[in-house]
């Protein structure tokens, strides 16, 4: 398949900084896709090159087939959501959203059409005549996203559009956000530091660190099947472990762990070779604790009640820690602090990892 | 025990209005009792406004000067002169100020604090002798002159000094910084992603500026123009040594009065008309920026 926006080999130095460095990725048309990493990553400045405010170092940006990598901002058919939103402030609402319409040179009806039907998709409608600064956030919000949208374009970037909002308005508008881009049918190109977000939005995450792109995968092939310990750890949390030995039988793997102290499973796995440095890791929701039988012995030394779930953190006999979440089901809560217990898991619960 | 902070605060509220008082509204009253006055031959020269006869308090009010003035064409043709001088020199100061603040609010960081240093290096010597240098710069055997008919770019002396372009070149040099820096504070504090929203939008660099970046910095380009204004309106130092006879601006008219004519009630009835007169100006830029949105 064509990718509709496609990055081959783009890299970005600033002086001997290199920000971006020789990525490559394909996203499809209609995709809801993410790019996630820490601060500094370089999401941001891969973002604004497939915006045209940065020009690559080497490499080129496709969009729908054509090379755009020449082009500027203004001519290129992307819309930029801007993290501050960056809404003039001598402009109403309405006036905002018109912007683009009117630089295009469009009839005035035809902009007051257009700009009155998204302002009613996003509940702008009773606010046109307002200035930003008589807004609240939220408001902002739709209103940058309504400003973008109503150029119709073929990609929409979103530099964390949600990082402004508080927890309650952010997951509401994140589900919003998925309803309306596919509602249009259009392609979106999320930047998000939180991974949550990333998951609940995404079609396809490309995990970024340091520049690089880790992993590319749905929600569930990247937290399922991590290519890293980085990666494992970056999405949620994972339990990882050292190994030192691997004896397989059918579709399991016994696994000599000095740091877990003992042997632990994990699924077999033809990818990576367990002759040198390898890993396991395993999600704590994954993990059993049962107060007698066969695994990993050691103590309950912390415990947090997190509504939906029970924390426990385990000291390992080997010194090594270990995360169990246990989901909240009502039912009566047997293990305490001190306490000692068995940790074991399905060897399909958990992944070998060779890096 | 709680209304000594409010006490506090009060007293600290009084400060500039007491020293507004004392030195602004005093010297008006002070000039405007004068106006009201009639000129007689002595010291002070001008009538006492009162006089006691017996129990009886006298006050005479003699509003003639403003009459009088009124009626003057000169005075007439000093107002219009010094309203047009400012208005050009305003609006020359603006078409150099803008760009030379907009480059430097462009500039990186480090450069920009060593250019709005040289914008205020002016301010360290006195503002005579920089109008001296310009008459030794300006007269017909002065520096520039001498220059251009060394190189041969004309055979004959410009005459500049004692004209009327003597007077801008002057106002606009002594008055530039004021206009400069409300404009580089306004266009520096700026957020540069609206540029790139507009850029995102469709907009070229020259259309990102016009729709963007050049109405968000009329509030600066307001101060910066009622900064210069009312003061050149009555500047009597550039037009007294730069100007010729020709151009007679209010400044020098109430110098001449008080001075040479030694009549302060009519002086006085100049200068309360000429507050008269920027007051209304004044007020128009207050309204302005008060309705316009930070």
């Amino acid at each position: 398949m064509q990718s509709y926006v496609s990055i081959e080999n783009l890299s970005k130095s600033f002086g001997f900084f290199t920000a971006v460095d020789d990525v490559s990725i394909g996203i499809g048309k209609g995709e809801f896709f993410s790019l996630l990493g820490p601060s500094g990553c370089g999401k941001s400045t891969l973002l604004r090159m497939i915006a045209g405010f940065e020009a690559p170092t080497a490499g080129i940006v496709r969009l729908d087939g054509a090379d755009v990598t020449a082009v500027p901002a203004h001519r290129r058919a992307t819309n930029m959501m801007f993290q501050s939103y960056a809404l003039f402030p001598h402009l109403s609402v309405g006036k905002n959203i018109a912007f683009g319409l009117q630089q295009d040179r469009l009839a005035r009806g035809e902009i007051r059409q257009r700009v009155c039907e998204v302002a009613e998709k996003l509940q702008l409608s009773a606010l046109l005549d307002r200035k930003p600064q008589q807004l609240s956030g939220g408001q902002r919000q739709r209103v940058a996203l309504a400003r973008a949208l109503v150029k119709r374009p073929k990609v929409l970037l979103l530099d964390e559009p949600l990082g402004a909002l508080d927890k309650n308005l952010r997951t509401e508008t994140q589900y919003e956000l998925v309803r309306l881009q596919r509602e249009l049918g259009l392609t979106f190109i999320i930047v998000t530091h939180d991974q949550h977000e990333a998951m609940t939005v995404s079609s396809r995450i490309a995990i970024m660190r340091q520049g690089k792109v880790l992993q590319v995968g749905s929600p569930a092939e990247v937290y399922e099947t991590p290519v890293s310990r980085y990666v494992a750890k970056f999405l949620g949390e994972a339990n990882v472990f050292e190994g030192v030995a691997a004896r397989r039988s059918g579709n399991e793997l016994t696994i000599e762990s000095a740091e877990a102290g003992g042997s632990v499973f994990a699924a077999a796995t033809d990818n990576v070779s367990t002759s040198g440095r390898f890993w396991v890791s395993v999600r704590p929701e994954r993990v059993e604790l049962n107060k007698q039988g066969s695994g990993l012995e050691g103590v309950v030394e912390q415990f947090s009640y997190a509504g939906s779930g029970r924390h426990y953190r385990v000291r390992l006999k080997s010194g090594a820690m270990l995360d169990a979440l246990r989901i909240n089901l009502g039912s009566q809560d047997d293990l305490s602090v001190g306490d000692t217990v068995f940790a074991s898991w399905m060897p399909r619960a958990a992944r070998l990892l060779a890096e | 025990m709680q209304s000594k902070p409010n006490l506090g605060r009060r007293a600290l509220v009084l400060v500039p209005y007491v020293w507004l008082a004392i030195f602004f509204l005093t010297p008006f009253l002070l000039v405007l009792a004068i106006s009201l006055s009639s000129v007689r031959v002595g010291m002070p020269p001008y009538e006492p406004l009162y006089a006691w006869q017996g129990s009886l308090l006298s006050i005479r009010l003699n509003l003639e000067n403003f009459i009088f003035v009124l009626g003057e064409n000169t005075y007439l043709f000093a107002y219009l002169t010094s309203l047009k001088v400012a208005a050009i020199s305003t609006a020359l100061m603006l078409a150099i100020a803008y760009p030379l603040a907009y480059g430097i609010a462009n500039c990186s960081p480090h450069s920009r604090s060593f250019l709005v240093f040289l914008v205020i290096v002016p301010f360290w010597s006195s503002m005579l002798i920089r109008v001296y240098a310009w008459m030794s710069i300006l007269r017909n055997d002065g520096l520039l002159n001498s220059l251009l008919l060394h190189v041969g770019v004309i055979s004959e002396p410009l005459r500049i000094m004692n004209t009327e372009t003597a007077i801008y070149i002057g106002i606009v040099y002594t008055y530039l910084p004021f206009m400069v820096l409300p404009i580089y504070a306004n266009l520096s504090a700026g957020d540069r992603t609206l540029i790139e929203a507009a850029r995102d939008l469709g907009c070229s660099r020259m259309a990102a500026f016009w729709r963007v970046t050049f109405p968000l910095s009329l509030r600066g380009v307001a101060a910066g123009c009622a900064l210069v204004f009312i003061p050149v309106i009555g500047e009597f130092v550039v037009p007294d040594l730069l100007g010729g006879a020709d151009t007679q601006m209010i400044g020098r008219t109430i110098w001449i009065e008080f001075f040479n004519n030694r009549d302060w009630p009519v002086a006085s009835a100049v200068t309360v008309l000429l507050l008269v007169i920027l007051v209304i100006p004044i007020v128009l830029f207050q309204t302005r920026l008060s309705r316009t949105p930070t």
